[in-house]
């Protein structure tokens, strides 16, 4: 369900409104937030506990950057982008609120997210995020055609020519690095040594090309292009592989050997927020155990509410459990923060990718 | 039909640029054409005179080739041109619009044919000088056509048809665009050209007098078919269609029945219950139903009852003066109350014919023309 | 006395004219000049480090020395004259039917049925060709149905896909130009060209199409402009390999944070399609104002 990408019909008529709205009410939460986090029913029930009218604006972390950017921080009152792509929004753009983390319940969210947060969104000496829903990048595959898919590389065998498909974006780059050997993460402050881990990368996706279906970039499409058996193995999210696994048990979410990509999504205010208090409101409501359960049904992904599997249904835990035994949970590379400047040498290489033939 | 005699007779010559055969053609149940045979002398003049809807286009646009007979043949020069289409065959037209090419200049217009006809290049800037010279529009070559006056637009649009020299020229109404001085003008001026070129030309309009002036023969159409074909001259004093008749200049027509008949002489009563006296070429039975054409020129108007012994003299009474020049006629009753009109002589005695005065209107019996009334055409009896 | 009126009539005319301009005004200066001003400031800016800009002509001396980004213009803008052409070339004959064979219904009928693809956005006209052509779509069903193939064929992700998507995006664009000028030309002129001796190809060539140039011209112009500014469908029909610069531009600003190169890039689409129309213009020696007339 964080599937949705391409949502700019969506955005664009929500902005029109926001724009529309500010000085309307204060008591108006504008949420700009991924598919799936901010369920109907978990709405209606903040709105009649609080009072609080929200309004939901669906996005991508690209998205939620460049809108926040292009108002400087205003039209909305929260955003939920990745913990690792703050700072370096922050230290270019200006354009969050630091976190006033007394006037959040941290004893409900799990304490080892909450702290891997804190150190990651950490700008200035001022922490900007706390954590909601985390999950992994991947394989989805179809176990009947693609059985010797086990990483990321693996998508590259002669023998899956044209039915493959993966995204062209910075996580596919990051994914083949680790594949490949190398610990991209680890070279993040040394430009030179993550250069030469991008060359070789981009050497491999040219090489891979002619086994791409199609490079997807909305995750409807893509599983629509696992449904029809158009493409038999993928890199995408967990969610995605368990929706699918739910409507055909050939098909499933494989924590790649080199390790699945580990992201967290969190809470920040922009910085020209109008409703602080009710984005304070709306994080404590969303943490409550048994709110945070509906969350992760909606979007197919756990949460850092404490003691919210509990509420969990059993086929998600056992989806869960099959995807990553221990020792693939232990092996998660968890994004630490993106310095700035990397993806411009990233967007360089993907444009290259695309242009290859 | 009657005419039919007129157009075998020619056709048995070699001499005809163009000739047609029971030429027929339908829109759905209307016939538009119906049987026309004709055929035309070589550097003729010859016009096709009828009412709008009366299927001269639909004729002429079959000598063009842009619509297929239903049956009949066209010859030109003797050879059928059923099958041949109208980019080949050896007729031009000259469109009601003239269909001047607006993206080319006058030299441009005029070197469309040429090359097609696949005349050499180094040729073309003498023929075109040659016939621009010929229509009296010398160095007009490199003017745009919206640079051309109406009167220049024809000539430009003459010339380059009769550049290619046609066997037969088609001009469809061609000075229905026109200001009547320029009308005038360009009907000398047509005749001229017709006459410098030598080609035979096919001429369709409405108007009579464009017909009268400039044709050597007027077929006039009605209907689908040809009524009469003759020069200008027999049909205006010899028609023998009651349709000729008021269709070709101005006629008083009133029916009545026969009274009495002496050698040519009849006597006719109009419904109105005048008495006249008209000539009949015909056998006229007394009690027969008859309709009588006095045209307004042939009528003598006086003051006083006139001194020369008429066929038909009335007294009448002034109703209006229509004046129009030349060409004034005066509306006068009979106290009968039959309305006739007269030309009125632009003379001083009847400057001042106010109305409600007596005057005397008097014509001889030979000046009339009168025609049986058609029985009502009734459904074919078992 | 006469003069006091007269002068305030003057006044009157002249403050309707006003009102009656500020509209334009407005919307030319507020939705069009103005933000070109900006993306022409934005994109003469470099990032020195973080929240610091320099002057710097660094983002459009990017666009030449990188090829990759000059490829994806010249790339973007063959395909455009390409799909330019062939949607010119596809639709005169249909407007030559629509406008000077048929007449009264059957010619509004067509027309209408020329316009009803466009009563749906270009993103659902565009899911419409990715339903037929992808390997599990209708055509490769079809195909193999009739046994013409053994297995599903891909028709998707390729220079056929995105050229079908922009023809058929483009045809209405085409055809208003073209039934209008037609329209406007006397069927006489047609006859007259025949008359004097010309076949059917050279009544095209010296009489229809030179009638029809303005026509021409500004479907070709407002067909090639809306070509190369297309997102959706090169995008969606292209696949791996549509590589389109509006792709680029919209990368910059938007996953890439990079407006001002970005910003760049839009303002050389524009000066560059602006180049490329005026010549087009040049070739045939047409006015820009009659085209538009």
């Amino acid at each position: 369900m964080r599937s949705f990408r391409q949502f700019k019909y969506v955005t664009m008529f929500a902005a029109a409104t926001a724009a529309f709205s500010v000085s309307a009410q204060a008591e108006t939460l504008r949420l700009l937030t991924w598919g799936g986090y901010a369920p109907q029913d978990v709405v209606e029930q903040f709105e009649k506990e609080t009072g609080i009218e929200v309004k939901v604006t669906l996005s991508n972390n690209e998205d939620m950057i460049s809108k926040l950017r292009a108002t400087r921080g205003a039209g909305f009152d929260l955003a939920q982008p990745s913990q690792d792509r703050i700072v370096s929004a922050q230290a270019d753009f200006d354009i969050y609120k630091p976190m006033d983390l007394s006037k959040i319940e941290t004893a409900k969210i799990i304490p080892s997210m909450l702290e891997a947060t804190k150190k990651n969104t950490e700008f200035d000496g001022e922490v900007y995020g706390v954590p909601h829903v985390w999950g992994t990048s991947g394989l989805i595959v179809n176990r009947k055609t693609a059985a010797t898919v086990k990483d990321y590389t693996d998508l590259c065998d002669d023998s899956l020519s044209g039915s493959v498909s993966y995204r062209l974006k910075r996580p596919t780059l990051i994914g083949f690095a680790f594949a490949m050997g190398e610990d991209p993460f680890a070279a993040y402050g040394d430009m030179e040594k993550y250069q030469a881990i991008l060359d070789k990368v981009e050497e491999k996706l040219i090489d891979c090309k002619s086994n791409v279906k199609a490079y997807w970039s909305g995750g409807d499409a893509l599983l629509n292009l696992m449904r029809s058996g158009e493409v038999s193995a993928a890199m995408a999210w967990d969610a995605g592989g368990w929706k699918l696994n739910a409507e055909s048990p050939d098909i499933t979410f494989v924590a790649p050997e080199s390790g699945a990509l580990g992201w967290i999504d969190t809470f920040v205010l922009p910085r020209k927020t109008k409703a602080e208090d009710a984005a304070y409101q709306w994080i404590n409501f969303v943490m409550q155990p048994d709110v945070a359960a509906r969350i992760t049904e909606s979007a197919g992904n756990f949460t850092a509410s404490k003691g919210s599997d509990d509420f969990v249904n059993d086929t998600l835990k056992a989806q869960f459990k099959e995807s990553f035994p221990q020792a693939d949970l232990d092996n998660i590379n968890w994004y630490p923060p993106v310095p700035a400047g990397l993806e411009e040498m990233e967007g360089k290489v993907l444009d290259r990718v695309k242009a290859a033939n | 039909m009657s005419d039919q005699a007129f157009a075998l007779d020619a056709g048995a010559g070699v001499q005809e640029d163009l000739a047609c055969t029971l030429l027929s053609k339908h829109f759905g149940e209307f016939a538009a054409v119906d049987e026309v045979s004709f055929s035309i002398p070589r550097g003729a003049f010859f016009s096709i005179l009828g009412p709008s809807g009366c299927g001269k286009t639909t004729l002429l646009r079959m000598l063009a080739g842009f619509q297929q007979p239903d049956s009949g043949d066209i010859l030109i020069k003797g050879q059928s041109v059923l099958n041949t289409p109208p980019n080949k065959r050896p007729v031009n037209m000259v469109f009601q619009h003239l269909a001047l090419f607006p993206t080319m200049s006058v030299a441009e217009n005029i070197a469309y044919g040429l090359k097609r006809k696949g005349v050499p290049k180094r040729e073309h800037a003498t023929l075109i000088d040659a016939v621009l010279a010929k229509v009296q529009l010398p160095d007009y070559g490199k003017k745009r056509i919206d640079q051309l006056s109406g009167g220049q637009k024809q000539r430009v649009a003459i010339a380059r048809c009769l550049v290619l020299n046609p066997a037969v020229l088609l001009l469809d109404e061609p000075l229905g665009a026109l200001d009547l001085k320029l009308r005038e003008q360009m009907k000398i001026e047509l005749k001229r050209l017709q006459r410098e070129f030598n080609t035979t030309f096919v001429y369709i309009t409405h108007d009579q007098s464009e017909a009268l002036v400039m044709s050597d023969q007027v077929a006039v159409m009605n209907k689908g078919r040809f009524e009469q074909v003759g020069t200008p001259q027999e049909l205006y004093y010899h028609p023998k269609t009651p349709f000729v008749a008021s269709f070709i200049g101005d006629s008083n027509q009133y029916v009545g029945k026969v009274q009495g008949q002496s050698g040519k002489t009849i006597t006719v009563v109009t419904e109105h219950g005048v008495r006249l006296l008209s000539q009949s070429s015909e056998e006229t039975p007394p009690g027969s139903r008859i309709t009588v054409f006095i045209r307004p020129e042939v009528m003598q108007i006086s003051l006083g009852q006139p001194e020369a012994e008429q066929d038909n003299c009335l007294q009448v009474t002034v109703l209006r003066t229509l004046f129009d020049g030349a060409r004034s006629q005066l509306q006068v009753e009979t106290a009968e109350g039959a309305v006739l009109t007269v030309a009125l002589p632009q003379t001083a005695d009847f400057h001042a014919l106010e109305p409600g005065r007596s005057v005397y209107v008097s014509w001889q019996a030979n000046q009339c023309l009168c025609f049986p009334v058609a029985p009502v055409t009734r459904p074919e009896a078992v | 006395m006469s003069a006091e009126p007269g002068s305030l009539k003057r006044t009157q005319y002249r403050l309707g004219f006003w009102l009656l301009l500020a509209p334009i005004v407005l919307w030319l200066s507020l939705l069009i000049i103005l933000p070109h001003i900006d993306m022409v400031l934005v994109s003469l800016r470099e990032r020195v480090a973080s929240r610091q800009y320099e002057f710097s002509f660094s983002n459009y001396t990017e666009f030449f020395t990188e090829p990759l980004y000059w490829n994806t213009f010249v790339r973007t803008a063959v395909m455009s004259i390409v799909a330019t052409a062939l949607t010119l070339i596809i639709a005169f004959p249909v407007s030559f039917y629509i406008a000077k064979v048929l007449s009264g219904k059957p010619k509004m009928a067509l027309f209408i049925l020329c316009l009803i693809p466009f009563w749906v956005s270009e993103l659902v006209r565009t899911y419409g060709w990715m339903i037929l052509l992808r390997e599990t779509g209708l055509v490769s069903g079809a195909l193999q149905w009739l046994g013409l193939v053994d297995q599903p064929v891909e028709m998707l992700y390729n220079d056929v896909a995105i050229m079908v998507g922009l023809i058929y995006t483009s045809m209405l664009f085409m055809v208003v130009p073209l039934v209008t000028t037609l329209d406007s030309l006397d069927k006489s002129l047609i006859e007259a060209g025949y008359d004097l001796g010309g076949s059917s190809w050279h009544v095209m060539k010296s009489i229809v199409i030179p009638h029809a140039m303005p026509g021409i011209m500004s479907g070709c112009i407002v067909v090639f402009m809306l070509t190369l500014g297309n997102y959706l469908t090169p995008t969606l029909l292209g696949g791996k390999d549509s590589l389109w610069f509006t792709e680029q531009i919209y990368t910059q600003f938007i996953t890439r944070f990079n407006w001002e190169q970005g910003a760049a890039f839009g303002i050389l689409l524009l000066v560059l399609s602006s180049l490329i129309v005026w010549l087009g213009l040049k070739i045939t020696k047409q006015s820009f104002t009659r085209v538009m007339s």
